[in-house]
């Protein structure tokens, strides 16, 4: 996966994320989905939402081990599925000077959790949200 | 009966403007609701959504700076010249698609299918309509809190936000509580309350972060399942029990049992996420702001139409200005209060 290309973006903009003390939440517009991501996760995601090249990352100190290519790769094939980055056909940038660092300081390992707690809300107060891609009028199920 | 589609949505919502100012005379009554820097006035007929807007609000004081007019119509087609609430007519439909197509064209609006129940509103003129297709073909939850999604609207325009978060204060200092439904809000608050404790609300607050975090009073609404209502003494207490509302909870409201009157604003100080632990006593400990902000932020922004990304950004900010704390509720009112005021008097000092 990571041999065709390196580099990644956000996979639209619908995707946007803010920062707390380091770790990252990421909230998907579109659906509602909500992503925290581990202290290592939330830096990794950081630099490859801005375009660093993948492969840089790889050997780096993160959460009290080294990344290695397979961790990293699933790590970034979950970004993938959960449709958080997307490929881009272009130059990756260059590891920024501070982040070997800054992994280096994480505690935990690469990891991405999802948050989808619409169908409590809909139990809560029912507006109508739908599952994505069929749109109305295939109402998302409380499960 | 027309349909309405993505493409002809913002006409449609204009239309819906326009009709409603120019069928102003026919309105059978008005009521006017002073709101936080915002005077509401409803063109609304009699019943239900006309009683609510009388005992649902926490009435602000007269004379604020700052204070806006907004105007919202409540029709139906059996006021004069009220047309027959349209269809949704493609296929597709998204909360976020309706919504960005009209921000697109600077509205806001809400359809709920199940009703063709409409709400549109623009943030220019202040001017907002929910068009029904009968005088009580209304969602159940709007009576609780009605008018939320224009209240919504007009104060996100306003870099203001109504949280969806749980209060509790002592001497102007306050918490916000924060968490999906059945977390403990309402009946932490309930127990507060009950204890010496103030609150701006259990369940919509309105947000400031113009210097620091505040938070003001909208809804006076408060509820609890039978077993927190018993729990909490609240049988015995409130000697007109009404009958149970669409989620089988009571409905009262916060003058019913607070100690004193509902202050015009709490400064908060804490984001506080509380959880039912099982055990006997209370315990706060400090939690991550990235936990926090998860619990906070989609009810929020997931319960309001609309302002998806600027709540967001509104809760991350919110997130970063406040210490953030897991409550672990013990089982007894008195006990929880307690725990609460003591934390409340340590950090507010």
């Amino acid at each position: 996966m990571m041999r065709d290309s390196n580099a990644y973006a956000v996979a639209s903009r619908d995707i946007v994320f803010e920062s707390f003390d380091g770790e990252a939440v990421v909230l998907n517009l579109a659906n509602g989905k909500y992503f925290g991501f581990s202290d290592s996760g939330s830096r990794v995601w950081q630099a490859l939402s801005s375009g660093v090249d993948a492969q840089a990352l790889i050997g780096l100190t993160a959460g009290g081990s080294t990344i290695a290519a397979a961790e990293l790769d699933h790590f970034i094939s979950q970004l993938l599925d959960l449709g958080l980055l997307a490929r881009l056909e272009a130059t990756a940038q260059p590891l920024p000077g501070e982040l070997p660092a800054e992994l280096a300081a994480t505690s935990e390992p690469l990891h991405v959790s999802i948050h989808d707690d619409l169908a409590d809300l809909i139990i809560v107060d029912p507006i109508h949200e739908v599952e994505e891609p069929l749109g109305w009028p295939a109402v998302k199920q409380a499960s | 009966m027309p349909r309405v589609t993505l493409e002809t949505l913002p006409d449609y919502a204009r239309y819906l403007i326009t009709t409603a100012e120019s069928a102003a005379k026919d309105y059978p009554a008005t009521r006017k609701v002073q709101l936080p820097r915002l005077e509401l006035t409803a063109h609304v007929g009699p019943g239900v959504l006309a009683d609510a807007l009388g005992h649902a609000f926490v009435e602000a004081a007269q004379d604020q700076r700052e204070s806006l007019a907004c105007r919202i119509f409540i029709l139906h087609p059996g006021i004069a010249g009220i047309p027959e609430p349209a269809r949704w007519g493609d296929a597709h439909f998204t909360e976020h698609g309706f919504a960005e197509r009209l921000a697109e064209a600077g509205l806001r609006g809400h359809y709920f299918h199940d009703l063709d129940f409409w709400q549109v509103y623009d943030p220019q003129s202040r001017t907002g309509v929910q068009l029904m297709a009968s005088a009580d073909a209304f969602p159940p939850w709007e009576p609780t809190a009605p008018l939320r999604a224009f209240l919504h609207w007009e104060y996100a325009a306003r870099s203001m936000r109504l949280t969806h978060a749980g209060t509790l204060g002592a001497n102007g200092k306050g918490m916000l509580l924060a968490g999906a439904g059945g977390a403990g809000k309402s009946g932490t608050v309930a127990a507060g309350l009950l204890n010496g404790l103030d609150s701006v609300g259990d369940d919509y607050v309105l947000i400031d972060l113009a210097g620091g975090v505040t938070a003001r009073p909208l809804f006076s609404t408060l509820k609890q399942d039978p077993r927190g209502f018993a729990r909490l003494g609240l049988k015995q207490r409130l000697s007109n029990e009404s009958p149970l509302n669409w989620q089988g909870k009571h409905t009262f409201h916060i003058a019913d049992i607070a100690p004193r009157p509902v202050p015009a604003a709490l400064d908060i100080v804490a984001l506080v996420v509380p959880h039912i632990s099982g055990g006997e006593t209370s315990s706060i400990v400090p939690m991550s702001r990235r936990d926090a902000m998860i619990a906070l932020a989609p009810s929020g922004i997931m319960q309001m139409p609309g302002e998806r990304e600027s709540g967001f950004r509104f809760f991350g900010d919110l997130t970063r200005l406040l210490p953030s704390y897991r409550l672990s509720l013990g089982t007894h009112p008195e006990e929880i209060a307690g725990t609460i005021a003591d934390f409340l008097t340590r950090v507010a000092s």
